[in-house]
């Protein structure tokens, strides 16, 4: 009898020592960490979108410049091939081969835009001015997605490495650290420079 | 990346700390370390990412820090954006500062925007129109829930034929003018998608408004107010039974849970979890809610880098 009430009495306080260790707030990180690298890649989906319009666009005023091009359309080809879903944020080369091949074109898109110093007109046309803009504000959602995304990762791996939720997560969760965006390529932290 | 100083004070103090006590038994060392790697994991929790930037404090929706714009026509430009705010329930702020302390405008802008909390929360209707007068640079910032109307493109065909001829000929103040009014005309136009959603956002802004000044009761409180009872009441039928036995031994359990509420309240969780009401935006200062005129402060509205920027 006495017992059964004591261990009545203890429950919630069991409950309770759990959630302070991270049962449900190692969940919340990770779900946030998934949430925020879906941001990521819908960014870079938009970006892909822009890309074919952009291609046809310059090929008007610009059809000599076909390797540029078909780099680009290699690039933008081999870059939505390479997805990553939620569950395999924790897995590293997964995410190495994912950062590579956008980085690839991003390096193409910016030789792309360098084209089109060489072409007044292309600079004139209204359509490219507009593809233009929305390329820079892409490039510009994809770095602060990323710095997001970052952040989140951030706060997930240091709460599963942390005491006392470290426990939690390798006894209950089994949890691995998620990767983090890295600057692999020395020129992929710069977007293609847009000017005006 | 605030973790590296951190672990190198670690170093640095565990290794003093040794030094000093030679006679350490290996066991007591482990504790004294265990110890010290408890503190700095706390410690390096409590180090959010550095806010590297400083901003102006958010005092209307005209901030010129730069300070650019005569009295007279910021108060005009005041009145205009507050107009706007109170008939489409957008917010729009104009924004100069001294310096971008050596970033890019675009990503400055950005988070000025989330520092502020331009715009609603959930509906993310907030634009920045952001000057950085000694660095000859301009950008439109715009929050994802009105991108449909002013897209990354309209913003830079606004940059390039209102604002700049403007600022290229030395007329600051009437390039400003020129931007707000383009911006103003665009984000009146209908679109009937963003309005549900920014009609709902007004709503939730002026319910947690009221509750706010109202003094709520947060979630949190309650469950620990019922866990409290639940010991106490307890304790008393205990204590009736058995005598004094147990007598105040519930103590420590009664500050953990005191500590609890308090931790629960300061980090956000539970009740308003995360709205950036630090803002500003005080309860009592408008009195008519979001869409009431004057100053309301920002609404905790987010921004994802959309917009666009240039130079002159």
């Amino acid at each position: 009898m006495m017992l059964r009430r004591r261990l009545t009495l203890a429950a919630p306080f069991a409950a309770l020592a759990l959630a302070g260790c991270g049962v449900n707030a190692i969940p919340t990180a990770e779900e946030n960490a998934k949430a925020k690298w879906a941001d990521v890649q819908n960014q870079y989906q938009r970006r892909a979108d822009l890309i074919p319009n952009l291609v046809s666009t310059v090929k008007g005023y610009a059809a000599h410049e076909q390797s540029t091009l078909t780099a680009v359309v290699d690039a933008r080809a081999k870059a939505t091939q390479v997805t990553v879903t939620g569950d395999d944020i924790s897995n590293p080369d997964k995410m190495k081969q994912f950062q590579d091949a956008q980085n690839q074109l991003t390096g193409a898109l910016g030789k792309l835009l360098a084209v089109n110093e060489a072409y007044p007109d292309l600079k004139a046309d209204q359509n490219f001015l507009a593809l233009q803009s929305q390329l820079e504000g892409t490039e510009n959602r994809i770095a602060v997605a990323r710095s997001d995304y970052n952040a989140a990762v951030q706060a997930y791996n240091t709460r599963i490495r942390t005491f006392p939720d470290s426990i939690t997560a390798k006894v209950v969760y089994g949890a691995k650290p998620i990767t983090p965006f890295t600057a692999t390529s020395p020129n992929a932290e710069t977007a293609p420079t847009v000017k005006f | 990346m605030s973790s590296l100083p951190v672990m190198r004070a670690h170093a640095g103090i565990s290794g003093g700390w040794r030094g000093a006590r030679p006679t350490e038994t290996p066991a007591f060392a482990g504790v004294t370390e265990w110890l010290w790697g408890l503190a700095l994991a706390l410690l390096t929790l409590l180090a959010s990412p550095a806010q590297a930037l400083i901003f102006p404090a958010f005092t209307g929706l005209v901030v010129d820090q730069a300070n650019i714009l005569p009295a007279d026509r910021k108060a005009a430009l005041e009145q205009k954006l507050e107009a706007f705010q109170q008939k489409t329930g957008r917010q729009l702020v104009v924004a100069t500062v001294n310096s971008l302390e050596g970033d890019d405008i675009q990503d400055y802008g950005y988070q000025l925007g989330r520092s502020w909390g331009v715009g609603l929360k959930g509906a993310n209707n907030g634009t920045i129109l952001l000057i950085a007068p000694n660095e000859r640079k301009m950008g439109i910032e715009t929050g994802p829930g009105i991108q449909g109307l002013l897209t990354d493109a309209y913003t830079g065909v606004i940059i390039n034929s209102k604002i700049r001829p403007a600022f290229k000929a030395g007329d600051l103040p009437g390039g400003i003018d020129a931007g707000v009014d383009a911006i103003i005309e665009i984000l009146s136009m209908p679109d009937d998608q963003a309005h549900a959603k920014e009609a709902a956002a007004v709503a939730a802004w002026d319910k947690q408004n009221k509750r706010s000044s109202g003094g709520g009761v947060p979630g949190a409180l309650i469950f620990w107010l019922i866990v409290i009872a639940w010991v106490v009441f307890a304790g008393f039928l205990r204590r009736a039974r058995h005598g004094q036995r147990y007598g105040g031994s519930n103590w420590p359990i009664w500050l953990w849970a005191a500590d609890s509420i308090i931790n629960s309240r300061s980090s956000g969780s539970g009740w308003g979890g995360g709205s950036s009401w630090s803002s500003g935006g005080s309860s009592d200062s408008s009195g008519g809610g979001w869409m009431g005129g004057g100053f309301t402060g920002g609404g905790g509205g987010s921004f994802d880098g959309g917009g666009s920027s240039g130079s002159w």
